[in-house]
């Protein structure tokens, strides 16, 4: 940091895409807040990227669109960009740089914390455990959200993942404690509409007293994209380990995001990645990622639920492809399901919850909950090869097995995978339908749960 | 009339078969109804179970709905009281601190934010600017500095400096007014704090 902050410089070299390149700089430092003033009078906020040879790379996060090169002012504040913290945070909604945006004066804060957050000693790690219920059947059964884990959605554009985002974030809840929950929600991107419905939704189901949104719109400056997954991060973070609440941080789109870091690596002129990503995209996807987990002799912890939508549906694409590398499993939404109308158009054999093991049994759950969630997605995978075998030789030449196989999967398909957009379903519930499921095999087909289970729970 | 006992005979008996067929079957058609209810008295039990549970969720779901917004109307009315207060608070401050005296000590201010501007500025080929009122106690610190120059043009602010360097590409502004804006965060929470408004 500049040892003085609140120098303002007035000669600006150059304005090139987001970046404005001030000259005459000999102290400032790299991340340091800047206020860019326009010849008008206006503020826009932004930091330094680079500084060297008396020159300063400052990033606008609000564009740089009706700046010119002279008349334009660029203050260094003398610290990085801070989130101003407190427990009034919950209930407020916020723009994408974490300003307020519901008509109500800023919160009052406890603390200001820088947006980039303290690194987490990985000593000091505790392995994510314990169950979150989202009322939502598929997540809780098949692909179970564990507290301090990362688990993303993979959606393609046009499908359902900010309908199922704001249904987790309206229902999410942790089952047998009296811990305090919290919901940070962060729209990177998204339009009014969609930005309109994650607010509506969360008032009207009384969830927003316990949740903080951050909403950062299509037509807002992609750059500010940057910022608003790490001022969600940062209020996660104090809500968590500050006051010992459980938080869980949905961000939503993180593909606006990679296109944002895409915008400002080109025009830093840097050697492009894959499909012109910069070649740092890991690197910086998991200085978001990595902020998911729980700390040891800290009571709360910090879930994360990003979402991205693949270009294409592609599931090789650099960013479902780096995220895949650091999360701990992933959501796949299938464009198949989506046009047959089920919701949530969750493709469960292309998913998985890697830690979900240790956030379920007993104790958590059910005993029963591992293997009947076995057997569901044995059956599901069988279903979908006899229907692919009833494809070629019709169902005339499906043997009796065969046939129960198809109408599980019919089943599991209407029955347990969809459900309403305001229907939450206890784990019980869920549980209870997994097992009406598979009570369409005969008992003998039930190979992956123990006896005792089956005797307890099929349904004849 | 021996051909109308044989005509009773024969309706008694056609009567009694057919009663107890019609007992027979009344009996069965009576087992079959109570197996019925029998078999639906579950699905029943269960339909008026999901019910109840549906609509308690509901009252739940309602319960959460009303407690959160009346939680959140109350926390954003103290809201407002606090940037009110601040408000006011900081308005007479500003006033005080406008119509204070232009002692030594505020002298020795002077000269400090002064010198703070000049180390930020890193150098002290300057033009100060001030307003009106503090034109001699800022030109007797001006003095003081090498290269200082005090500017003939006042500008508006309740006290303090603005310095520029004399090529124009750097300016430190020290007035009281930005002190005050930057400060404007810690002063809420210290208002909040008295009236037991914030957290």
């Amino acid at each position: 940091m500049s040892n003085q902050g609140g120098v303002q410089y007035s000669k600006i070299a150059e304005i090139k895409g987001p970046l404005v390149i001030v000259d005459g700089v000999d102290n400032a430092a790299f991340d340091e807040l800047v206020e860019i003033e326009t010849t008008d009078g206006e503020r826009r906020l932004g930091k330094v990227l680079e500084v060297g040879n008396g020159k300063a790379v400052v990033q606008v996060f609000e564009g740089t669109t009706g700046l010119s090169v002279s008349g334009t002012n660029a203050k260094f504040v003398g610290k990085v960009m801070e989130m101003p913290v407190s427990e009034q945070v919950l209930g407020r909604v916020f723009d994408g740089l974490g300003r307020a945006k519901d008509g109500l004066p800023e919160p009052v804060a406890d603390s200001f914390l820088d947006i980039n957050g303290a690194p987490m000693n990985p000593e000091q790690r505790e392995y994510p455990k314990d169950f979150i219920q989202t009322g939502v059947s598929v997540i809780d059964g098949m692909l179970t959200l564990v507290r301090g884990q990362k688990l993303p959605i993979f959606s393609g554009s046009g499908m359902s993942h900010n309908i199922l985002a704001a249904q987790i974030a309206r229902q999410a809840a942790i089952i047998g404690t009296d811990d305090s929950f919290a919901v940070v929600f962060a729209a990177i991107g998204v339009q009014y509409s969609e930005a309109e419905y994650f607010k509506r939704s969360l008032e009207e189901s009384g969830a927003l007293k316990r949740s903080v949104l951050f909403l950062n719109l299509a037509d807002d400056p992609a750059i500010e994209r940057i910022i608003t997954p790490r001022v969600a991060l940062t209020v996660a973070e104090y809500l968590a380990y500050d006051l010992g609440m459980h938080v869980l941080v949905i961000l939503t789109d993180m593909t606006n995001y990679a296109e944002a870091l895409r915008e400002i690596s080109a025009a830093r002129e840097e050697v492009p990645g894959r499909k012109g990503y910069p070649g740092y995209l890991y690197t910086d996807l998991s200085t978001i990622y990595e902020r998911a987990g729980r700390l040891r002799g800290k009571k709360g912890s910090v879930t994360q639920v990003p979402i991205l939508t693949m270009p294409s549906d592609d599931i090789t694409h650099p960013i479902p492809d780096l995220t895949g590398y650091i999360t701990e499993g992933q959501l796949v939404l299938g464009r198949d399901l989506f046009r047959q109308g089920v919701y949530p158009p969750i493709n469960i054999l292309m998913s998985l919850s890697r830690i979900m093991k240790d956030g379920i049994g007993e104790g958590s759950t059910r005993a029963d909950h591992q293997e009947i969630s076995n057997q569901n997605y044995d059956a599901y995978s069988r279903a979908q090869e006899v229907r692919a075998l009833a494809g070629i030789v019709g169902k005339a030449g499906l043997t009796p097995v065969d046939l129960n196989y198809m109408n599980f999967g019919d089943e599991f398909e209407k029955k347990f995978l969809t459900q309403a957009i305001d229907e939450n379903r206890t784990i019980e519930e869920t549980l209870g339908l997994q097992w009406s499921c598979v009570s369409k095999l005969p008992k003998n087909e039930l190979t992956k749960v123990k006896d005792k289970y089956v005797d307890q729970y099929y349904k004849e | 009339m021996p051909s109308n006992s044989a005509l009773e005979s024969t309706i008694d008996q056609v009567l009694e078969r057919n009663s107890s067929e019609f007992s027979q079957s009344l009996k069965n058609s009576l087992e079959d109804a109570q197996k019925t209810l029998s078999d639906a008295l579950p699905m029943l039990e269960e339909e008026y179970e999901k019910i109840i549970s549906d609509g308690k969720k509901e009252a739940d779901k309602i319960e959460k709905q009303i407690v959160g917004s009346a939680d959140l109307e109350a926390r954003n009315k103290s809201l407002l009281i606090v940037q009110e207060s601040t408000e006011k608070v900081l308005e007479k401050a500003k006033e005080k601190i406008a119509n204070m005296e232009r002692n030594s000590e505020y002298s020795s201010l002077i000269t400090k934010l002064l010198t703070e501007a000049t180390s930020a500025l890193n150098t002290s080929d300057v033009i100060v600017y001030t307003n009106s009122k503090d034109k001699d106690v800022v030109q007797s610190a001006v003095s003081n500095i090498s290269g200082a120059e005090l500017s003939n043009d006042p500008i508006d602010c309740m006290g303090g400096v603005k310095v520029t360097s004399k090529d124009g590409s750097m300016s430190f502004d020290n007035t009281i007014d930005a002190r005050i804006e930057l400060l404007k965060p810690l002063i809420r929470k210290d208002i909040a704090a008295q009236f037991n408004l914030g957290n």
